[in-house]
């Protein structure tokens, strides 16, 4: 027996109870958030003043929302399809080194996808995998290879891109600000900022091959817009405190935008205001909007991150718009975009796929005499044990 | 002419085998029709093909369900996605030296093993050697639609052999099912019914 269901029975009895003393006060949070977003949906200038003498005074650490010159109430409607375009999307997946395995590597598999749309031949599909050991395994963490995973999926789509005319959608899975996590060592710092510079010049080509770039999150945790609300919620006499204070956290900008947009409309253009802002300068800005790519009475809502090339030129943003809720509808009444879904399952490692890789490097190995270990103890007892389950 | 691969081997045994065949290779093989599997420059498995299968998966499923699904959208699912049409065979003799026989192989195809399609001159062939042997190994098999599989077979057969002149060789094999199945008239009924549907039966 692994879990006490008695135990965790009673805890669940007290998350319901929890969850129902939070809907009332969600709901006033919400009603104020609205208030405010209305309140100030045409106040773009004062809005960025107030955001920016907040980051100058007192949070140089302040992840949230900047607006630009749309009205933060409305949805943008749907354009029309463009008759052509190629559309690119990546995913990767990887595997993560294990001591306690007879051979010790990783790797980091990237697939990608390319579709014509409204073509009726069948996408060509390209896959990258690439084999790390040895010296470029030490150090290695999780976060890295992660790191290595994102940065190989865009270098990809980029390589592909510039192959095309222009007008090219390039999609990945995820938020486009690379990410290492909060914590992390020396190294993984110094590879980060090695990552950031590569990912730069990488994002400079798909701008020179005049392809668009967006990153899609389904699902968003992100709440930018909710911060912003929150730092202008707050008086001159308060604003010391604006770390602390998080009075909607609750609250996702999902929740914000869920019944304000309707389906195939976008939100309002925003700009990231986060530590990283300064990297990610210029043409290179990230943006982001909200889209509701559900259908009529089955609201869905995704973000979509956006660099400045794309927001600056109407017709890509209009293309990309409209291509990525005709993708999500592709999938029906379970919205996504076709083409990353496709790029996931391209890219997706399976564990037997794993062990065929390790096979074939002990193979490698023994035919040419070296020593092979065989698995640690404990691995072995584990694999004994999933094979009784 | 160049043989006309239908897929590769995915497992087998003595009695039968199942290859997954790609869904542009999916215009040649068909029901009833004979398939060898070459082993070594003497030793080749024949069988015939009795069920045709294409497998679905959760993401196919959900497209489905949409109202209109595109063009190229339906060409990635059948051209590009893993999901093989699978193709079960039924062993019907093998060929060694030189030799044809009715008779069951000494050992199977192994994985990944290429499988064509037979043409009409080795259809006429395997057909022709020996007497009918192979109609054992249908009559055998419990689990298949027996009936429609013969008369399936029998009009692809039927045709490679009116065509090299010998156009009796049809009622020979019928005879030849009467005479197996005489104590089983159930199955003697189902294949004759089935038969009845085919040329020449069925003027």
């Amino acid at each position: 027996m692994s879990i006490d269901f008695q135990q965790v029975r009673r805890q669940i009895i007290e998350l319901g109870e929890a969850a129902e003393r939070s809907v009332a006060n969600n709901r006033r949070l919400l009603e104020e958030a609205q208030y405010l977003l209305h309140e100030h949906a045409r106040d773009y200038d004062a809005v960025r003043r107030k955001i920016e003498r907040v980051v100058q005074a007192y949070d140089r650490n302040l992840r949230c929302a900047l607006p630009l010159d749309e009205a933060l109430d409305q949805g943008y409607p749907l354009p029309p399809l463009p008759g052509q375009v190629a559309i690119l999307a990546a995913d990767g997946s990887q595997i993560a080194p294990s001591r306690h395995e007879s051979f010790e590597y990783a790797l980091v598999n990237v697939g990608a996808i390319h579709m014509e749309l409204g073509a009726a031949q069948a996408p060509v599909l390209q896959v990258e995998s690439r084999l790390l050991y040895e010296a470029q395994i030490e150090d290695l963490t999780d976060a890295t290879l992660a790191l290595l995973r994102d940065l190989g999926e865009r270098r990809l789509l980029a390589d592909l891109a510039t192959e095309l005319p222009p007008g090219a959608i390039t999609l990945t899975d995820g938020q486009m600000e690379l990410w290492l996590g909060e914590a992390g060592s020396r190294d993984e710092h110094s590879l980060f900022q090695e990552s950031l510079l590569e990912y730069k010049l990488v994002l400079q080509q798909l701008r020179a091959a005049q392809a668009s770039a967006a990153g899609y999150v389904d699902r968003p945790a992100g709440r930018g817009v909710m911060r912003m609300l929150e730092v202008l919620r707050m008086t001159e006499q308060e604003l010391p405190e604006v770390r602390r204070s998080k009075p909607f956290r609750p609250l996702r900008d999902l929740h914000l935008f869920r019944g304000l947009l309707r389906p195939g409309e976008r939100s309002a253009l925003f700009e990231i205001q986060s530590p990283s802002s300064s990297f990610y300068a210029d043409d290179l800005a990230l943006h982001f909007f909200y889209l509701n790519v559900g259908l009529e009475g089955r609201d869905s809502l995704a973000r979509v991150e956006v660099p400045r090339w794309v927001v600056d030129t109407p017709a890509m943003l209009d293309d990309l718009h409209a291509v990525l809720v005709q993708q999500c509808r592709v999938m029906g009444g379970r919205p996504y975009p076709y083409l990353l879904h496709r790029a996931h399952e391209i890219a997706l490692v399976t564990l037997q796929e794993k062990e065929e890789i390790t096979q074939m490097v002990l193979r490698e190995l023994r035919g040419r005499g070296l020593e092979v270990f065989e698995k640690s103890n404990k691995q072995l007892a584990k694999d004994l044990e999933s094979g009784r389950r | 002419m160049a043989a006309i691969e239908i897929g590769r081997l995915l497992r087998a045994s003595n009695t039968g085998f199942v290859a997954g065949c790609r869904v542009a290779q999916l215009g040649s093989p068909e029901f009833g029709a004979l398939v060898r599997v070459p082993l070594g420059p003497a030793y080749q498995i024949y069988g015939l093909i009795y069920d045709i299968r294409i497998e679905d998966d959760g993401l196919v499923r959900q497209l489905a369900t949409v109202e209109t699904v595109d063009a190229g959208t339906i060409a990635d699912n059948r051209e590009n996605r893993t999901t093989p049409i699978e193709i079960s065979v039924l062993v019907a003799g093998y060929r060694q030296d030189g030799q044809l026989l009715h008779l069951l192989p000494p050992r199977p195809p192994l994985s990944l093993d290429l499988i064509y399609l037979c043409e009409p001159e080795e259809v006429r062939r395997f057909t022709a050697a020996g007497w009918f042997g192979y109609f054992r190994h249908v009559l055998r098999s419990v689990d298949l639609p027996v009936g429609e599989l013969l008369a399936a077979h029998l009009q692809q057969a039927q045709q490679a052999h009116a065509a090299a002149g010998n156009p009796g060789w049809i009622e020979a094999a019928a005879q030849e099912l009467i005479v197996l199945l005489r104590d089983d008239y159930q199955t003697l009924m189902a294949v004759l019914g089935a038969l009845g549907d085919i040329a020449p039966f069925n003027r």
